[in-house]
Formats: C-alpha cells, structure tokens, sequence
C-alpha cells in the first residue's frame, strides 16, 4: 500500500508540472493581460498610448521572458509562498488559507447531503423497482439533475429575504468563531448543491444496488433466509458502493475548487470567487495559483478515492 | 491497482458519471432565471429643486447640481461671481454639540449620535491601492482628502473646502489659489503640507514613466501648478473652466503625502498609504470587507462621529438589496431594482432614492468604416430604432432614462417631456422610420444592409438583451442585418481602440454631468475615447467655445446646438444616462442620501448610527 501511495505521488509530479506549463501559457496566450483591466472602461477617461501600456507592463514584471516569469512562479511555489496578486501585491497564500476552510466546508457538507438524499432515493428506488413508488422518485431525481444548483440557490435567498427577512450573511465566518452563523452561511449552499449531487447519486445509487441485486451472492443470502435488512446493509449496500464513492469523490474535488454559481447566489466569498475575480483582473498569478490549487486537490481526492476502494471492497488490492 | 470483478459496475458507472457532468456542465451554462418581480415603467425623473446659485459671499461653492430645465435659468451662475473669490463655508444646519469651524461638512440632521459602525455594500474589489491608477475611490476615498469635497450635508449640491481652507479664483477664471488648512497631519503623524498636493498634482497630471494616470486627460487644461509657500498652491489654467472646482472635488482626485510617494518611488498600487482623511486603514480581506476606524486625530475634531465604517462586499446588485433588506448592511449606493422596490414597500425601516447617473449606454459606430461613414445612415439609425422599447426590454437589468447627449440632471439637459417631443426620442416611430427608411434610400440603401459586426461585451445583460433587442429592431425597421460579436469586457475596448467594430454597445460614462469634458473624450476629433473616429469641424469649434465659456445664458444656446450637431450626424446611437437606486436603513443617518439628485459614490465623513 504505502509503495502504491508514494508511486501515485510520484506520477502526481509531472501531471502537477503539466498544469503549471498549460496555465502558464495559457495566460500568456490568451489576448489580454493585467493591465488590460486598467486600460478597460470604467477606469478613468482616459486611454494609455502604447508606450504607457508598455512602461506598466515592465513595471508588472510582464516584459521578462517567459521562462524567467515561469522559473520565477516556480521559484516562489517551491518556497511555499504562492506569490502575490499583479496589482495590489496581497499574498495569495493568505487568501487560499482565509477562504479554502469555508469552500472546503461547503463541499464537504454538499457531498453529506448528497448521501444522505442519495443513496435512500436510490435504494428505496432499486428496492421497488418498476413500482409507482420508482417512476414518482426517478421523475423528482431527473427533475432536481436538470435544475442548476444556483437556481436552488436563488429560490433559498429571495424566500428567505421576502418571507423571513433573512439571508445568509455575506462575510466570511468560521465554524470555530460562530457555529450557528456559520451554519447560517453555508447550509444554503451546501443544500443548493447537494440536491443536484444527491439527484445524480441517487441515480447512481440504484443502477449499482440494482446490479448487485442480482448477483448470486444476494440470492444465496436471500435462499438462506436472512433478513432482507440485513442483506441489503451487509451485502447490497456495501458492494453497491463503489461507484457512488469515485462519484462523490470526483464532485467533492470539483466543489473544493469552489462553485461559482453558487457562491454567486449566496454571496459566498469562496475560491469560485476568487478565480471569477482574477480572471475578470487578469491577474495571472491569482488564476496560476489557485488553478495548480485545484491541480493538487484532484490529485490527492482521487488518490484517496483509489485507496478508499480496498477499505470498502476487500477484493480490491493495491500492486 | 487490481480491481476484481469491478468491469461492469465500473462501465456503469462511468456511463453515469459523464451524464452527471454532462448535466453539471449544462447547469452551469444555462443563463440566469429572469426575476418575476414587476418593475415600474421607467417614469420622469423627479423633480430637482432649482440649481444652487454660487453667491459671491463667502458660502459653499455650488457644484454643477442637478436641474432638468430645459435652459439656464437666471438663477444660474454668472461668470463675475464665479471669478471672486470663494471662501469658507457656512456650516448646514446642525445641532452638533461644538461649533463647527468654518468651511467644514455637518451632517444634514440635528444631533447626531457618536459611535457604532456603518456597514456599506457594494462591490468593494480594487485593482490596485493607487487611486490616480485606477484604485477603487469609492472604497479609498474614506481615507483621504480633497483640496475640496461635495457637501453632504446638503445633498452633494455645494463644494465645500477639505484639505483647502479657502480658495479664491482669478477675475480671468483661469487661477485658483487654495489657501490650506494648518495643523493637518497624515495617520502616521506626517504634517502636511503644499508639497503632498504639488506631488499628488503633478503625478495627476504628469505622471512619471511607469505610472499610469487614469483621469490625466481631464487636467490637460492646466498650464502650471505651484505651490509658493506651504500653505499656498494654485493651479493656472489655459482657460476657464466651469467645472474645475467640481473635477477637484471628485474621490479620484485625493491628496497623498509627498513623503509616502517618494518613499515607494511613486508607485502606490500596493501600498495602503496613510491619508489625513476620517478613517483610518484597519483591515482588508481580500473581495470580502474593508475596516476603517475613526481617526482620532482628524483635523475637524467634530468628525467622523462613527467608531468605524465597514464595506462590505456585494458585487451583485441584488446582495447590496437583500444585505440591506435584511440587516446586514447599513447603505449601498446602488442596488437591483427589485430589492429597491422592495424597500420602497418597507418604508417603516428602508429609504430609498434614486439619482442620476451619468453614466448610460450607447451603440457606438465607426464613422470610418462603410455604410456609416454617410451620416444619414447613422441619423436614420437614430430615427427607426425606438429606445422606449429598449428601454422596456432592459427594465428587468436596470433603469435607463429617456435623454438626449447632455446627461440627464444637469443644468443645461432637456426636460424628459421636451426630449419625448424631439424625432427620434419620440414614442411613436411611424414617422421618424419613413424619414429613416427615405435618408437610408437616399445614402444608396433602399432594402437596407447586412454583414454589420456588432461588438458588445460578455456581460450577459449585454449581450442576451440589450444586444438583440438593438439588432431585431435594425433589421425589422430598415433592413439592416447585424451579426453580434462578443467580447470578453476586458477586452473591448481594445477592440475599440483597434477600431475592429462597425457598431459596439459600450457603456460610456463621465465624472461630470457638463457636456463640455464628456464631449472631449468621445465626440471631438481625437478625444481618447472616441473609438468610431466621429469628426466635425464646427461640433470641435462649439465644443472649444463651450468648454472655455462661463456665462450659462451664452453656453446654452451653444450647447444645444452640439446636441443637434450630434442629433443630425449621430456618432453614437445613445440609449440612455441611467439611474442609481441608493437604499440605506433609517437608523443610517448624516449622507444626506435623501436629499441628493446625483449620484456620487464618494465620502461618509458626516455618517452617524442612529440606535
């Protein structure tokens, strides 16, 4: 196992440097750089000539070669300092520390509630397949899969600001500061969210269990006459869950990079928001860093889903 | 890894996963649910009380305050008072507990209270901490001040002294000498002096190699600044200017220590320096919240009365409505209009006002490129396109006035009901589209055109309303078939500056409401913003005289006839100035936001908590 582990995170190294090479460039060669955004409208009356442009873009560093502007970012990720924004020179490290703990938070509580719509769905589905019941709960399933989180979203805010005078706070409060406004702020997304994942592992949740129905093992524990509940918590369930872990796992590194919509909706200052505010500044570095973020966080989830399948299928086995 | 007896269950899910992300993905792209809530039909503006007068005697000195009448009125200005000298101004009324000294801001209302923290909402992000390079004023602003500033305790219709205890300008108009204040001193104990506004000036108007001053164009008229003692400095201009004392008084124009400058070699966009303004730096939190807290030193011991001032960030206009509607926000400039509408239903805690703003949007064209470079194309344009129905169509996004090229509120714009009688602005087409479809024969167009590239940013208000509902109505009136290009927004206006465009929807916008600065940047020949290349010579004459002229009975006729300059060979198709929905809780008192016409998202000096 630690062999399989530390193999895993040896191949992580070239995908991670991949990343960095792909984003590098790909900033580079999109149109448009941070000093775009103060030659952009709003910013004043005035144009910049070229040579204006140019002096801003010398004093940004942005005028070195490539290469220097890359070993340079490197340089600066190998000491654990991820950099500083273009403009206004804040660490970027700070802002991944202050908000990734709510945006890890949210996610994390998005895939609970996932599970806990999910796999009864899907089970109660699969359980009673083809009945009434299973036709009324695959058409809701279908129906929250089709409706974007964000909607959810909005339908949580205006309710509570038209009905309840309420609405999630707009500042970032943490768990260990303030449980209940904490609470507060990040239930709303995680149900926004949750409801779309907990549709698609609902759905995922009765094909496996479905499958696993049908095998042999299932109807030898049937023929032997042990209790249905029993069959499906010892046997169904645990092998039916496989498929809904690598799901779970995979969406959870995708909220960990953050939800853009619905942190829109909720006015979550989360990393969605962040990238959505580097990308609008161009502000290379911020959208480098936390791109190579999400590099890493895939990286490790889906190592650690690989290594969650020999904690619940034993028949799995590392080489 | 060795997996047994997994393949199917693993084929399954993986048909599974990509139906997931492919709903994920289709989520994510779908467009925003347009909001149920009805608004109102975009109604006349209310009605401004008459301009404020500049007086000789020594009184605020009026700012170019909101007036829809259709000329200036006698109460206007007069160009022999408007050169004696200004001085100190009288306190607004105010039951403070001190006597305020001359020439300072007092809150509107009677015995405000100390202490507390106003909470403001609004996208709070900055590019930078510099200012003069484009930093967000209206979030550092509350750190600094003017030479002058607009009071709020009358509705920001006056200019006041700041930093400048009095100022007097020359017969001629063309030098204004600021008399400062004495005993001012920066956070970090600097005193201050002539020098700091000399060096925040001359990196204004001139700034070095590398720096890059946003709002450089609008000094140009200034021959030379000095400062002759440390108490003493003067701009002396080329010309007059009406407008110079308002362009000072705007938040992008604050003063930074010359000490502070040197020591980051000029450059300040990542230095949060130290202002002599109310409040002093505590915290930022990166897109999230600004902390100021009270200076205790400011040099009007009567201000700020508030403990701290907090901004919260709400870049949606809808989070500034419900952050306000629920509390969690004490004001924010501008909001969505149904949350406004919403405060306007809860009256017994909400106020709200709305303001011109002068800003808008227009359908800019390339007058170099073919078949626009005839102006009766671009005049036919302007005839058969209705902006009433583009004005419906956007109702949901935000609110735009029906107006003419003079921004709406200021002294020398038509009255809406005068610019609803103009061809063009009128409501009923059937006329002006025969006179459209007849200039349009006559450029050579009978059946119209195709092929138009019509540039508009990624903003989806843009580009999924505003946009179409522009292209539907030029090819259903005259023929005229536009293909929509979108732009990221960053990057417009370079396509702009390139002149890759026939038409673009650009969202143009001034400091001031004077058609003579505006103009100069988008209409005259060369202006730096003039990306369709429009050229006249007699429009470049009239706007040269306007701009140096004084006396308001003599600009107005001058003015109207740049608007019908610009009426009969249009560079732009303009849709119109917008307003700004101001929303604030009852308790949030001393801005004065009841009473403004315009809107200006600038200082909270004279705020006070009312619980």
């Amino acid at each position: 196992m630690q062999r399989y582990i530390l193999g895993r995170l040896a191949l992580a190294v070239p995908t991670l440097f991949g990343i960095t090479v792909l984003i590098f460039l790909a900033m580079r060669v999109l149109p448009g750089d941070p000093v775009a955004m103060i030659a952009s409208e709003g910013q004043g009356t005035y144009t910049l000539t070229q040579e204006e442009l140019a002096a801003a873009r010398h004093s940004l560093g942005l005028d070195r070669p490539l290469y220097m502007q890359y070993l340079s970012w490197m340089s600066d990720v190998a000491h654990g300092d991820l950099g500083r924004s273009f403009w206004r020179g804040d660490p970027i490290r700070d802002l991944i520390a202050r908000r990734g703990p709510i945006t890890a938070q949210i996610a994390l509580m998005a895939v609970a509630v996932s599970w806990l719509i999910g796999i009864p769905v899907g089970m109660f589905s699969a359980m009673w397949r083809r009945s009434l019941a299973d036709y009324v709960t695959r058409f809701v399933v279908t129906v929250f899969m089709a409706v974007p989180s964000f909607w959810i979203g909005l339908v949580i805010v205006l309710v509570g600001v038209l009905w309840f005078t309420w609405r999630p706070p707009i500042s970032i409060i943490y768990l260990w500061e303030n449980p209940s406004g904490n609470l507060q702020m990040t239930i709303g997304p995680a149900v926004a969210m949750g409801a779309g994942l907990g549709a698609v592992t609902a759905r995922i949740t009765r094909s496996s269990v479905l499958e696993v129905l049908g095998e042999d093992y299932v109807r030898t524990a049937r023929a032997k006459g042990l209790r249905n509940r029993l069959i499906i918590g010892r046997h169904v369930l645990k092998n039916a869950l496989l498929p809904i872990i690598t799901y779970s796992g995979l969406a959870l590194g995708g909220l960990l990079g953050g939800s853009v919509a619905v942190e829109r909706a909720f006015s979550v200052p989360g990393l969605g928001m962040a990238l959505v505010q580097a990308l609008n500044e161009r502000d290379w570095m911020m959208i480098q860093n936390l791109v190579l973020l999400y590099g890493v966080i895939f990286t490790i989830i889906n190592l650690v889903v690989d290594v969650s399948y020999g904690i619940f299928d034993p028949r799995v086995r590392y080489q | 890894m060795q997996v047994r007896r997994f393949n199917s269950s693993r084929r399954s899910f993986l048909k599974l996963s990509a139906l997931g992300a492919a709903s994920a993905m289709l989520a994510a792209c779908a467009a925003p649910a347009p909001t149920p809530t009805p608004v109102p039909k975009p109604t006349e503006p209310p009605k401004p009380q008459p301009a404020v007068a500049p007086t000789s005697a020594p009184a605020p000195t009026a700012a170019a305050a909101p007036a829809a009448t259709a000329a200036p009125t006698a109460a206007a200005a007069k160009p022999t008072e408007a050169a004696k000298p200004t001085e100190a101004a009288k306190p607004a009324p105010t039951a403070a507990s001190k006597p305020a000294p001359e020439g300072v801001m007092r809150p509107p209302e009677p015995n405000p209270k100390r202490g507390g923290t106003l909470r403001g909402a609004w996208g709070i992000t900055t590019s930078s901490y510099d200012i003069h390079q484009g930093g967000s004023s209206n979030v550092l602003c509350h750190l600094y001040n003017n030479l002058v500033v607009l009071n709020l305790g009358d509705g920001i219709k006056t200019i006041v002294p700041d930093l400048a205890r009095k100022w007097t300008v020359s017969e001629d108009g063309k030098t204004y000498t600021f008399d400062l204040r004495e005993g001012v001193k920066y956070h970090d104990g600097t005193p201050f002096s002539s020098a700091d506004v000399l060096a925040s000036f001359q990196r204004i108007i001139s700034p070095p190699s590398g720096i890059v001053s946003v709002n450089k164009d609008l000094f140009s008229v200034v021959d030379k600044i000095d400062a002759p003692d440390a108490k003493t400095f003067r701009f002396i201009l080329k010309e007059p200017r009406v407008y110079f004392l308002e362009l000072l008084a705007d938040p992008a124009h604050v003063i930074y220590s010359k000490k502070h400058l040197d020591a980051n070699g000029g450059d300040l966009r990542k230095v949060i320096t130290p202002g002599t303004g109310p409040f002093m730096f505590k915290d930022y939190k990166e897109a999230e919240k600004w902390t100021f807290v009270k200076n205790p030193s400011y040099w009007d011991p009567e201000l700020p009365y508030l403990d701290s001032l907090v901004l919260v960030h709400a870049a949606a206009w809808t989070d500034r409505g419900t952050a306000i509607l629920t509390d969690q926000a004490d004001m924010t400039w501008n909001c969505s209009i149904e949350t406004w509408q919403e405060g306007q239903k809860r009256s017994d805690t909400i106020a709200t006002n709305r303001l011109y703003n002068y800003g808008g949007y227009a359908i800019l064209i390339n007058t170099k490129k073919k078949p626009f470079d005839d102006p009766r194309v671009r005049r036919a344009i302007n005839l058969a396109v209705s902006r009433q129905d583009l004005i419906k169509a956007f109702q949901t996004q935000e609110w735009i006035n029906t107006t003419r090229w003079v921004p709406h509120g200021d002294r020398y714009a038509l009255s809406t009901e005068e610019i609803l009688k103009l061809p063009g602005y009128r409501a009923d087409k059937k006329d002006d589209i025969a006179a459209a479809k007849k200039l349009l024969a006559d450029a050579g167009y009978p059946d119209g055109f195709k092929g138009v590239d019509f540039l508009c940013a990624s903003v989806a208000a843009h580009a999924e309303i505003m946009a179409p509902a522009f292209q539907e109505q030029l090819k259903r009136t005259l023929g005229i078939e536009t293909k929509i290009r979108v732009q990221e927004r960053a990057l417009l206006v370079q396509e702009q500056q390139k002149g890759n465009f026939d038409m673009v929807l650009d969202t143009p916008g001034h400091l001031l409401s004077d058609i003579a600065p505006l103009a100069s940047v988008y209409f005259k020949t060369g202006g730096s913003r003039n990306y369709g290349q429009f050229s006249n010579a007699e429009f470049d004459k009239t706007l040269a005289a306007v701009d140096s002229e004084t006396d308001p009975a003599k600009r107005a006729p001058m003015i109207r006839k740049l608007e019908d300059i610009l009426d009969n060979e249009p560079p732009w198709y303009p849709v119109g100035y917008t307003f700004h929905l101001p929303m604030w809780r009852k308790t949030a008192k001393g801005m004065g936001l009841e009473l403004r016409q315009r809107a200006q998202w600038g200082r909270l000096d004279t705020a006070w908590i009312d619980k």
